[in-house]
């Protein structure tokens, strides 16, 4: 191939020659619009709009606000039971039904409803979480710290998840390990011990929980955790790259927080995994375990002896990071 | 007993020139630092160069350093408070109210730290026992409580003689300062003394096993960082204390007089001062290298890489020229020597090589062992303090100074009635 030929696969055009397909095929709006019987500068008016309003340049309030009286005469009850996805059903300019606003709505709502799931404490009294890493299903693919950080929204500089990499051997004969890493959820936590002000602790089901509200961020328990498990939220955002990052935060240890804000805890708080315990609670799993692509990851009851976990967990293979310092994880690996 | 006309108890700067200069001096430290703690408050921790690797760095190097001198400056005190060696009664009060604003500054240095400043006083409402830091904030109070009172003991006669004696400002001080005590009988003198002695015996093992050897047990009990998991770690920091102290309460001895009351510099006492540096110095250096050479035995990974990384890493420098050269190498070097020991200047020298060289000494206790991660193959740490970090620091120890000498431009921290005003 050479150095000025076109790349296999990549027709040699240029730019304008794309825009002038892109241009070919798009529908011409008006002549669309006229096939329905619905106002066409009414349609013309709130599509261009609505594009300012996906671009940030006009709030979804004060496009409701201009439309949603005429949209109402125009469209009639098909308008009230079809609302826009993307409006809050509280405090919204947008006159639609209850009921078909609880069925869209992406506001506030559901964190607060899984926050409320979580005061049932009923649910694990008498359960230990533990997870089992089958490290010769994973691959290394980071799925896990992905879906993590999704799950989580954890800011930058903050992973509750990572997998550790490690290349053994010389070239070219090198194998290599992956260790995911979440909090080990230890029955001795270091972290625990060192905390001047109790705010984490080991709750029954075997969870370490952070209390954001007594935090003090003195980062002690960051010294003392052996696996390199806690965080320090230094209050930096994505922000700059997804808009609407800081519009709601994860529901931790069952803590609906709402938006995240400067200042606002859990900024300057240590973090950490907590299992996803807000996921838990609704029968789910982790986000990690979920998403993990090799069926690497077993979540569940080690004080079941006959759960999949606690069988695992006895295995020969079984082992625990850092067995020598006493903190007894409740995250164990197959070799 | 006592003449009661104080003969010239004018306890501040002798030079207007150098008193306008020095003030000069900490104002500009005091308004960058202010600007320097807006930021931080701010932008929040995000102001500084820490990181989730590295969580502590300057503000605590320098809070364990303030807490030492403290200590240090204490224990020198109760030399003559407790043990009553001859003449050291001449350092007591400069000694405890250096003790007092060292501790004042270590406070600040371990508030700005908090990544939520608003909850400092969570500590005293929510406890852990099994938490070093949480002792610690205890014991920093009550031992604040016992130098106060030392203080006051130690005073407060010369306080009452200050008060009848003018009609000023600093007359009117210290008859507040009195509390109301103002008997000055042999037998009222004498209960001073024995609640001098009283409060120095519950300062002693205050200072030594919690104020300083718990801060050093604070690092200890990590057992992640085995450059801190060690027996000898607590017992060195309270060794490097004591160093620090003593070169502070020397350095402050001959600068107060040189430079406030202008009395003679007693030379015995200096001579003295300069030996038990030096023997602590040597005590210092000695149990630090057992404890580097039991760490290189372990061949552990993070143990040997720490102490490697300390001296040929990139901080390097700080090690070999800070922390040896002028905290043990230039001050032992000065007061090896009878006949230097009794030169001021040189023990002033000497006294501040100490003081310098012990933060080279806090800073390689907190920031090594947090560069190489807790888990190989977790990224490695890179940490030197931000321009806030640095700038609000330089605040807090302006702070320390410009209390510092507004207490010695109105305490009467030289005994009055030692005959050295005459």
């Amino acid at each position: 191939m050479s150095e000025s030929g076109p790349s296999p696969g990549v027709p040699d055009m240029g730019a304008d020659q794309f825009d002038a397909m892109v241009e070919a095929e798009r529908p011409d709006p008006v002549e669309e619009l006229e096939k329905t019987e619905y106002d066409t500068d009414l349609g013309l008016a709130m599509a261009e709009d609505a594009q300012r309003v996906s671009k940030g340049d006009l709030s979804s309030e004060t496009f409701w606000a201009k439309y949603d009286e005429a949209a109402a005469r125009e469209f009639g009850d098909d308008y009230r039971e079809t609302p826009n996805p993307a409006v809050d059903k509280v405090d919204s300019c947008q006159t639609i039904d209850d009921a078909a606003a609880d069925q869209l709505s992406c506001a506030g709502g559901p964190m607060e409803s899984v926050a409320e799931s979580l005061q049932n404490p009923e649910i694990d009294p008498d359960k230990q979480w533990g997870m089992v890493i089958d490290l010769e299903k994973c691959v290394g693919c980071d799925s896990c710290t992905v879906a993590c950080k999704a799950e989580n929204r954890t800011p930058p500089g903050v992973t509750y998840n990572v997998v550790m990499e490690e290349e053994h051997g010389e070239f070219p004969d090198t194998t290599r390990t992956n260790v995911p890493r979440p909090c080990m959820q230890c029955d001795n936590p270091s972290c625990v011990q060192v905390c001047p002000v109790s705010a984490t602790y080991k709750m029954e089901n075997g969870i370490v929980d952070i209390d954001y509200d007594r935090c003090i961020g003195c980062r002690y328990c960051m010294i003392a955790c052996p696996y390199g498990a806690r965080y320090l939220d230094y209050g930096e955002s994505y922000e700059d790259e997804v808009m609407g990052y800081g519009e709601l935060t994860s529901p931790e240890y069952g803590v609906d927080r709402g938006s995240r804000e400067d200042g606002k805890s859990p900024q300057y708080n240590a973090r950490k995994c907590s299992f996803c315990y807000h996921r838990l609670h609704r029968d789910e799993e982790p986000a990690c375990v979920e998403t993990c692509i090799g069926d690497a990851r077993n979540f569940g009851d080690l004080n079941d002896p006959e759960s999949e976990v606690s069988q695992m967990a006895e295995s020969t293979r079984a082992f625990q990071l850092k067995e020598h310092t006493g903190n007894d994880p409740n995250v164990y690996y197959l070799k | 007993m006592a003449t009661r006309n104080l003969p010239n108890f004018n306890p501040g700067f002798e030079s207007d020139r150098l008193r306008i200069a020095w003030y000069g001096l900490i104002a500009v430290a005091l308004v960058v630092g202010a600007y320097a703690t807006y930021q931080r408050i701010v932008q929040g921790m995000a102001s500084t160069n820490m990181s989730s690797i590295t969580p502590w760095g300057a503000w605590v190097a320098f809070y364990i350093y303030f807490v030492g001198l403290s200590a240090g400056a204490f224990l020198v005190s109760t030399l003559s408070n407790v043990f009553e060696m001859e003449g050291l009664h001449k350092v007591d009060r400069d000694a405890l109210f250096a003790a007092i604003i060292a501790m004042v500054a270590a406070m600040l240095f371990v508030w700005i730290d908090l990544g939520r400043m608003e909850r400092l006083f969570n500590p005293f409402l929510h406890r852990n026992l099994t938490s070093p830091l949480s002792w610690e904030v205890h014991a920093y109070v009550a031992y604040i409580g016992v130098l106060s009172s030392e203080l006051y003991f130690s005073m407060r006669a010369d306080l009452v003689r200050v008060s009848e004696a003018g009609t000023g400002y600093r007359s009117k001080l210290a008859g507040l300062l009195t509390l109301g005590r103002t008997d000055l009988s042999e037998a009222a003198i004498a209960a001073d003394r024995k609640w001098l002695k009283r409060f120095g015996i519950v300062g002693i093992p205050l200072a030594i096993f919690f104020v300083h050897g718990g801060t050093g047990v604070l690092f200890a009990v990590a057992k992640a960082r085995p450059y801190w998991n060690s027996g000898l770690f607590p017992i060195i920091f309270v060794i490097s204390a004591v160093v620090s102290g003593t070169a502070l309460v020397m350095a402050v001895y001959v600068l107060r007089r040189k430079f406030f009351d202008g009395g003679p510099v007693d030379l015995d006492l200096l001579n003295r001062l300069g030996q038990l540096l030096l023997a602590f110095i040597l005590a210092d250096a000695a149990f630090t290298a057992i404890d580097a050479l039991i760490a290189l035995t372990t061949l552990e990974r993070l143990e040997v890489g720490t102490w490697l990384l300390l001296a040929f890493g990139k901080m390097a420098w700080s090690f070999w020229g800070i922390m040896v050269g002028l905290g043990w190498v230039l001050p032992a070097a000065l007061t090896s020597r009878r006949k230097w020991r009794r030169r001021p200047w040189l023990m002033v020298l000497a006294g501040i090589s100490v003081v310098v060289g012990i933060v080279g000494v806090r800073f390689n206790i907190v920031v090594p062992p947090l560069i190489l991660p807790v888990m190989e193959q977790l990224p490695t740490g890179d940490y030197f303090p931000s321009l806030v970090e640095w700038a609000t620091s330089f605040g807090i120890v302006a702070v320390g100074l410009l209390l510092y000498t507004i207490g010695a431009e109105l305490l009467p921290l030289t005994h009055l009635e030692d005959g050295d005003h005459e």
